[in-house]
């Protein structure tokens, strides 16, 4: 009973701390079904429910799978198929997804050694023997469709390329009987003679005009051919689509097998200390130049397995590495450019003169977009690191224990750069507004107490701008984000912009589709950076505090 | 791999007495075996991508990274900063690097990644219009080569517009640049001059000959932004299955087995790393090698395995059918005409890795002829220039190397050349190139400067 | 020489060709421990006059002195507690004094200064909100926090600019006893504004009424001769306090009716637009807003 009561109270006391963190973070959508956990007037947070949960749901519901998948995407064509269904979007997910999972397993594979290395490559083996049967399947499907399709459109292009010889015989027929028509007027004409040369004139331009709609005539049949040509056969498709992905499978399987094997590291490591151990046995039998060349190759090979034991699995970078590194990146800038931002602002703020001569830089530089920064700033961040896998600097960034893993180079920082360039404007806008517009009182506050400049900032002029300040920094870190896709795209540093790039760049018949999964992801990374802000804003904002801009 | 080491011992043993350096058969001790390397998405960085994926790399004790870069510009900038080890480059972009044109930094090779592998397409509107000038072309399956002869009517047409063709080709220094002018100019079309003022090469131009990074050509020329372009694979093959574009002729065409893509790295960093560019080497002559492989009737067996791996995203990414199409030994002219090319792709017959100092002098030649040379140069210049970016020296000895481990054959490597392949003929034109007369074969073409002697 | 003391002082606004005086030819003179309250009607420049008193407002003409040096800028010693609370909103009551105690005792520990700010919440009996925000009390209780705040200056003046104008009546008797008790438990020199006549009897040693603006002036003073404590429940009966109430009443009313006339000429040219008869525009530009107007234009 007790336990109930105290319960109760603590749910109770939960229910206000939730609401409030509802608040906070603006998830105000949440907030009738917490209310509604508590019995509180069902009818009214149900209908609440209704109107901020389910009709977005619906509305997400009708313009994905109705209007998309139903209306869109027959309708609009592209040069390499139609655009991508929800259900290719979500499979094209998976198969990112997938890639990154396979990536993880064979770095896996390559450090397993002892008793579980050997345990894996029973397990691969019997893998790759049922992967290898379900390719064979899927190959001899792709075959047999491919036949049947090839007829189809045999059957289909016959008629069409049967017209179209007959027309090119036709035309090519009547274009040799005006041509004789012509000789012979030609001939005929007796010089002088302007009514026949007018004639003449009359006949050549007749078949021009011939020519031309013939060619017209001809263009569109084979078009039609074209077309038929162009058009992919969905079930072959389909069957080419399973081919891949098993083909796809069984070649993880063997690289799998390999890192399992020939190549796993704790193998080789073994093989080599095999290698050593005979050399040093043979070095006893040895003497003069043969013992000394001998002895060497110990040496050399003891370094080798000296770095082999350090050395780590180069794997491909995939799409959740890629994210981790962009967001990484788009914080260095962020930092980077409110560590600029912030204090400029303030002295803006503060000093109508500094203001004045900060004016003109601000006014030139705020519009000028990334695509423009970025050249310039790579060229310079390159002179400033001439080697960087030598350079103290970068050495030191590739030791950090978190973020080592991230490889820092010279393009990352160039991206960071730009992004500080383009986003510190909104910032620095805010807080010199949030300065000059401090309160006459707090500042009278200020000056009753006699606070020091130091002591002013720390204890009137920043906490009174904090909420526009961080008004400024949550718009910064919008443009931030989506300046840095831009750059990462220029730049080839490692991140979702050279994703996009990269698939862009591979034209295949599903890169739309993983173009579409990254629009999802950059939104969701997107959004939840700004609710990270909106926390951050609304934690430093105070009853009075100016608006939001 | 155990069973090996005894044959290995023996070899080694045997060939002891030729090789210099390093006798033994163990692995190098690398200096460095963490790598990254940069490619550009088409089908000819293929020995890269099966070094690595074939394991070739882990076998030198090399954990190696393989990126690919948005265009040659960054690629080669990458490789200048150190950011990238070494790259999947154009045969001419390690010569105009070290000599100055564009970025300048001394970039060296010691493994040249394959032959041919080009094509130029136009768009469908060109090519319907080639067509009718040359009625030959109005088929299914037209006679090849195709020279640029039906083209200069249409050239011609544009030029009474008060406009030019625009041609796209993806590097100011590339093999693509210097074949499509090769092709324009035997047909008596002048794609124009580099000078020292202008450097986009189109003083006295006919046609506009732009830059647009390989992957980007298709949707370049659906665009219409380009009416044509000369590319390497899959964007050609990529044209077709789009039905945008006809490829017109490919650079086996243009001139027969022509060095097309070289592995660069800057000389700093082969200076600092001579063992481990050694083991790069030995890891990138058995994926050629792989690549190559045939079985008794001469099919290429490992071909559908390297479209498959090149298929992945990471890699070239395009659809598998587009790869497969010319790494398989086939090209697809237009949908109706699919031709067997095996020697669309080399990349280690014809002892076509070993890097020749005649493919640089060629390469040299062509630069003077179009005026990124600004002065004339006389014979042993070329020749030095092609001596201080090719290194065969690199090549041999990891040639050696394989050779006492048993993994090629004597046969593999022209072990006793000079570095200058025999006297050709086989270009479009049928002008006869002597590597060692750079000058004379300079003052042969038709179009393009002219040196004395 | 007395212990606060205004002579002559002018204070006026705007350019020359436009220039407003808000006060002019002011007199003032307080002695050390002396209750005063000036008493004027709202508009009349009864702040400007404060912030004189408190050095945020240098004359135009004339000298401030305090304890016969001038006054150059405000501080601790001069504590004015403003019309508006001005507390600080991202703090909490206790943290608004501790600001306070932090800078006149600069010297004390953490705990000590914990210690003596709760005695001076205490003081105006708001220890149960020490942790509150401004925003979370109401007006009374953000008085007496001002309050509190300024008394922990431990000032030798103490400034109330209409410490209890925005109270409704029984707060404002409520908090009336409390400055009381304070200042006679601990004498020191009181000036306060109010309009408040009631008020201004029960609580000061002298009246001073201010005329109306523009260019207000400290008029002919009351002395308050009733014996202290005072109480507020038998003041009625007492004649002073009566005969004290209605000459003021009336000396102000005069004074207002003496500024309608003045206003009158205006009036002709704009008849009967006014629902009531003064409520003066006075000319003197807030600054908050002129800053804050002048530079949004740039900052966005």
């Amino acid at each position: 009973m007790l336990t109930l009561i105290s319960t109760i109270i603590i749910m109770k006391k939960i229910k206000y701390s939730l609401l409030k963190a509802i608040d906070i973070t603006g998830l105000t959508f949440l907030a009738p079904v917490v209310r509604l956990c508590y019995g509180e007037e069902p009818q009214v947070q149900f209908k609440k429910i209704g109107q901020w949960i389910i009709v977005p749901l619906i509305a997400v519901f009708i313009a994905l799978f109705v209007i998309y998948d139903g209306f869109i995407v027959d309708t609009f064509k592209t040069k390499s198929g139609k655009l991508p269904t929800s259900s290719k979007i979500y499979s094209s997910y998976k198969s990112i997804d997938q890639l990154h999972d396979d990536e993880i397993a064979k770095e896996k594979a390559y450090n397993l050694s002892g008793e579980e290395r050997v345990e894996e490559l029973k397990v691969v083996e019997e893998k790759i023997t049922s992967a290898e049967k379900s390719l064979e399947e899927a190959s001899k499907a792709v075959e047999d469709q491919t036949l049947v399709s090839k007829a189809e459109t045999a059957k289909d292009v016959a008629p069409i390329q049967a017209e179209y010889d007959e027309l090119k015989e036709s035309v090519k027929a009547a274009s040799a009987a005006r041509d004789v028509e012509m000789k012979l007027l030609a001939e005929s004409i007796t010089p002088g003679d302007e009514a026949a040369a007018q004639k003449l004139l009359g006949l050549v331009r007749a078949d021009d005009a011939q020519d031309t709609l013939d060619k017209e005539k001809r263009n569109l049949t084979k078009e039609k051919i074209n077309l038929i040509l162009t058009k992919k056969s969905p079930a072959l498709q389909k069957r080419k689509a399973e081919e891949t992905y098993f083909s796809e499978r069984l070649a993880f399987l063997k690289t799998y097998k390999t890192l399992l094997s020939t190549q796993n590291k704790s193998l080789i490591i073994d093989e080599k200390k095999e290698k050593i151990a005979t050399y040093e046995k043979e070095l006893a039998s040895l003497s003069g130049a043969d013992a000394l060349k001998k002895a060497k190759s110990i040496v050399n090979q003891e370094s080798v397995i000296s770095k082999k034991e350090e050395s780590e699995y180069a794997g491909s970078k995939t799409i959740w590495y890629q994210v981790k590194r962009s967001v990484l990146c788009v914080f260095t800038g962020f930092f980077l450019g409110s560590f600029l931002a912030i204090p400029i602002g303030i002295f803006c703020g503060l000093n109508k003169t500094f203001m004045a001569m900060m004016t003109p830089f601000i006014a030139i530089f705020k519009p000028v977009s990334p695509i423009v920064w970025l050249p310039i700033i790579l060229i310079l961040v390159m002179g400033a690191f001439p080697n960087p896998d030598k350079h103290p600097f970068m050495e030191f960034l590739g030791e950090l224990p978190l973020l080592g893993v991230y490889k820092i180079n010279p393009a990352f920082i160039a991206s960071a750069i730009t992004v500080a360039l383009c986003s510190l404007w909104a910032t620095m806008a805010n807080t010199a507004l949030g300065v000059a517009s401090i309160d006459k009182d707090h500042m009278n506050v200020a000056r009753v107490l006699k606070l020091g400049f130091f002591a002013r900032l720390t204890k009137i002029i920043i906490p009174s701008s904090l909420p526009l300040i961080f008004a400024g920094l949550r718009i910064s870190l919008g443009v931030g984000w989506m300046v840095l896709i831009a750059a990462e795209l220029l730049s080839s540093s490692e991140g979702i912009g050279k994703f996009v790039f990269d698939e862009f760049n591979n034209g295949s018949s599903d890169s739309l589709a993983k173009m579409v999964v990254v629009v999802f992801i950059v939104g969701i990374i997107g959004l939840i950076l700004d609710r990270i802000m909106v926390i951050f804003q609304r934690l430093v904002s105070f009853e009075g505090a100016p608006a939001t801009i | 791999m155990k069973n090996k080491k005894f044959t290995t011992l023996i070899m080694s043993a045997a060939v002891g007495a030729m090789s210099t350096g390093l006798v033994h058969a163990d692995q190098l001790d690398v200096e460095k075996d963490s790598l990254k390397f940069g490619f550009i998405k088409l089908t000819d960085c293929a020995p890269l991508v099966i070094a690595k994926e074939k394991g070739f790399f882990q076998a030198e004790g090399l954990q190696v990274e393989v990126v690919a870069q948005p265009n040659w510009k960054t690629l080669l900038d990458n490789v200048i900063s150190g950011d990238l080890d070494g790259a999947h480059m154009l045969s001419g972009q390690p010569i105009a690097a070290t000599i100055g044109f564009g970025t300048k930094a001394h970039i060296v090779t010691s493994y040249t990644m394959d032959l041919n592998g080009n094509a130029i397409t136009v768009s469908n509107d060109i090519w319907s219009k080639m067509q009718e000038n040359d009625p030959k072309l109005d088929s299914p399956t037209p006679p090849h080569p195709i020279t640029a002869d039906s083209l200069v009517p249409v050239v011609e047409e544009i030029l009474e517009r008060g406009e030019k063709l625009q041609l796209g080709m993806v590097f100011p220094t590339s093999t693509h640049n210097y074949e499509l002018r090769y092709w324009l100019a035997s047909a008596g079309i002048n794609p124009g001059m580099y000078t020292k003022s202008d450097t986009g090469g189109r003083t006295r131009a006919q046609v506009e000959l732009s830059v647009t990074p390989p992957p980007m050509m298709p949707a370049t020329l659906e665009s219409g932004n380009i009416q044509g372009y000369c590319v390497g694979e899959p964007w050609n093959q990529q044209a077709v299955a789009k039905g945008i574009g006809v490829p017109v002729t490919t650079n086996y065409d243009i001139w027969k087995n022509n060095p097309e893509k070289v592995f660069g790295v800057s000389k700093k960093w082969a200076d600092e790393n001579p063992k481990t560019n050694i083991a790069v080497t030995k890891a990138l002559i058995m994926a050629g090698k792989w690549l190559d492989e045939t079985d008794a009737d001469g099919k290429l067996v490992n071909r559908e395995e390297a479209a498959r791996i090149l298929a992945k995203s990471n890699y070239v990414g395009a659809d598998y059918d587009v790869i497969k199409n010319s790494m398989t030994g086939f090209f697809m002219f237009q949908k109706t005409d699919k031709r067997e090319m095996p020697d669309f792709n080399v990349f280690f017959k014809h002892h076509c890795t070993y890097p020749w100092y005649s493919d640089g002098v060629w390469f040299l030649t062509q630069m003077r002829r179009w005026g990124q040379i600004s002065d004339a140069k006389n014979k042993d210049w070329y020749i030095k220039t092609a001596k201080e970016v090719y290194k065969p020296e690199v090549y041999i000895a990891a040639a050696k190397l394989l050779l006492e481990e048993g993994k090629i054959t004597e046969a593999d490597v022209p072990w006793e050349t000079d570095g200058f392949k025999p006297v050709t003929k086989d270009f479009i034109d049928g002008l006869e190139y002597n590597g060692k007369e750079p000058v004379k074969y300079l003052n042969s073409h038709k179009i393009g400067n002219k040196d004395p002697e | 020489m007395s212990f606060l003391e205004l002579k002559d002082v002018d204070v006026s606004f705007g350019p020359p060709s436009n220039r407003v005086d808000i006060l002019k030819d002011i007199n003032l003179s307080v002695e050390e421990n002396e209750f005063v309250a000036i008493i004027g009607f709202s508009g009349s420049g009864k702040s400007t006059l404060m912030n004189l008193l408190s050095g945020l407002q240098l004359p135009s003409n004339g000298s401030s002195s305090f304890k016969g040096k001038a006054i150059k800028e405000p501080g601790p010693e001069l504590g004015i507690m403003f019309q508006n609370y001005s507390l600080l909103p991202w703090l909490s009551v206790g943290d608004n004094v501790k600001l306070a105690i932090d800078r006149v005792f600069p010297k004390l520990s953490k705990t000590e200064v914990h210690e003596k700010m709760l005695h001076y919440v205490k003081m105006v009996k708001l220890d149960h909100a020490v942790d509150k925000k401004p925003h979370e009390l109401s007006g009374g209780m953000r008085q007496r926090a001002s309050l509190s705040r300024t008394l922990s200056l431990d000032p030798e003046v103490l400034l109330l600019d209409e410490p209890l104008s925005a109270l409704d009546a029984l707060t404002r008797s409520e908090l009336q006893d409390q400055i009381l008790n304070i200042w006679e438990s601990d004498k020191r020199t009181v000036v306060m504004i109010t309009n408040d006549v009631d008020e201004a009897v029960l609580m000061a040693d002298r009246i001073v009424p201010l005329t109306m603006g523009p260019g207000a002036t400290l008029s002919k003073e009351f002395v308050v001769n009733m014996p202290r404590p005072r109480n507020r429940h038998t003041l009625n009966d007492e004649p002073e306090f009566m005969r004290l109430k209605s000459e003021i009443t009336a000396f102000m009313l005069g004074l207002n009716k003496e500024s309608k006339e003045m206003k009158s000429d205006i009036k002709v040219a704009m008849p009967d637009v006014q629902p009531r008869d003064f409520s003066l525009p006075i000319a003197a530009p807030r600054f908050s807003h002129l800053q804050s107007k002048h530079i949004s234009p740039n900052a966005n």
